[in-house]
């Protein structure tokens, strides 16, 4: 009898446990969601981190409850490789497929006249039009629709704590690795064309686009963390 | 134990001061990352020379800087299907080789507008040579 009457009342609280942290953490998600697809806007990134720092908020109080919500860090990893790559995929885009509009001619015209060279010389005279340094539009054909759109993917995934969104944040993490060594040898052996006449070259590259260095960070992370947090 | 028990969920003891440091430096990034999308545009537009010169004056001079050609013009809306609007250009100033090098001028603050002033008057200094030149003649 006792056994009987114990047994639904722990089972409801399990239940109700499960219910609330999966409110919370659908809560705090809707906000992250809303504020990193407007942070990938960039311009109206500032209108995206409240709404953003507002759902991490949530989730640190919901952590703090004794909740069964995913851990901060996870948080951080997943949402920032989904910004680093709309970021990313944003600007390369606009190279490629809007090189004529008026705003790339002025946003990645005027960053490349003062970080990189390689979006301001010979700019829009490839017959595809866009940034004309050697090799950079075969890095942009190669990264937005397979690095970023897989980054992407991936970090859904990882955010969902699944197994393989762990396993494809890893791999994908390493491509990013890839990325920046292939990138930035590539810049060095034509070191002329993207820093001669720029504004703040080298330093000033580097003083900007360290920030995009998330790959280097999650994969102490990914390969010191406890994966039975993920699930198939 | 108990400082075990305030672990984030998936992390152990042995990498607690790293997992730390590592969403330290996420907060650094994802801050920054913020800061520099929505501010690249306006100040990059500022340090050309906006609001004194328009948008399509902005790209109008950043062209002449870098073909080296005062007769450059930006054109907007640029028509579909069109070619490049630099393709086959003849101004431009590099030195040819294995690792080309551009010959633009680097662009300071607000050079742009110096540039634009110092051209209308090399321009009008021009056209007041010409018509002298014509009044001599006539």
């Amino acid at each position: 009898m006792q056994l009987t009457a114990t047994a639904p009342s722990l089972s409801t609280s399990f239940d109700e446990h499960h219910e609330k942290s999966r409110d919370a953490q659908n809560k705090a998600d809707k906000w992250m969601i809303a504020g990193t697809i407007v942070i990938g806007t960039g311009v109206l990134g500032f209108i995206g981190f409240p709404l953003f720092m507002r759902g991490l908020h949530m989730l640190r109080k919901a952590t703090r409850e004794g909740l069964s919500v995913r851990p901060i860090i996870c948080t951080l990893i997943g949402y920032l490789v989904i910004m680093d790559s709309a970021l990313n995929s944003m600007g390369w885009a606009m190279d490629l497929l809007a090189n004529h509009s008026l705003v790339n001619r002025l946003v990645t015209a005027s960053w490349g006249a003062l970080f990189d060279g390689g979006y301001y010389w010979h700019y829009n005279e490839l017959g595809i039009g866009g940034a004309g340094a050697p090799g950079e539009k075969a890095w942009e054909i190669a990264l937005i629709p397979t690095v970023f759109c897989m980054r992407l993917a991936a970090a859904i995934g990882f955010l969902q704590m699944k197994r393989w969104g762990h396993q494809w944040l890893i791999v994908t993490c390493y491509f990013g690795m890839i990325v920046w060594v292939g990138y930035n040898t590539n810049m060095t052996i034509f070191a002329d064309v993207r820093f001669a006449h720029v504004t703040f070259p080298v330093i000033g590259w580097w003083a900007y686009d360290i920030f995009y260095i998330t790959p280097f960070l999650s994969i102490p992370y990914l390969h010191t963390v406890n994966r039975e947090i993920f699930t198939d | 134990m108990a400082k075990k028990e305030e672990l984030p969920l998936g992390t152990i003891e042995t990498y607690s001061n790293m997992h730390k440091w590592l969403r330290r430096a996420l907060y650094v990034c994802l801050t920054a990352l913020v800061i520099e999308g929505t501010l690249t545009f306006p100040l990059a537009m500022i340090w050309m020379g906006w609001p004194t010169l328009t948008l399509l004056e902005v790209c109008d001079e950043m062209g002449k800087v870098r073909w080296s050609d005062d007769d450059f013009k930006c054109i907007f809306p640029y028509p579909l299907f069109e070619k490049s609007e630099a393709e086959g250009q003849k101004t431009a100033k590099d030195k040819w080789g294995i690792q080309p090098t551009p010959g633009y001028r680097r662009i300071g603050y607000r050079d742009l507008v110096k540039f634009r002033d110092e051209r209308l008057a090399r321009q009008a200094a021009n056209k007041a040579a010409e018509q002298s030149s014509l009044t001599n003649i006539q």
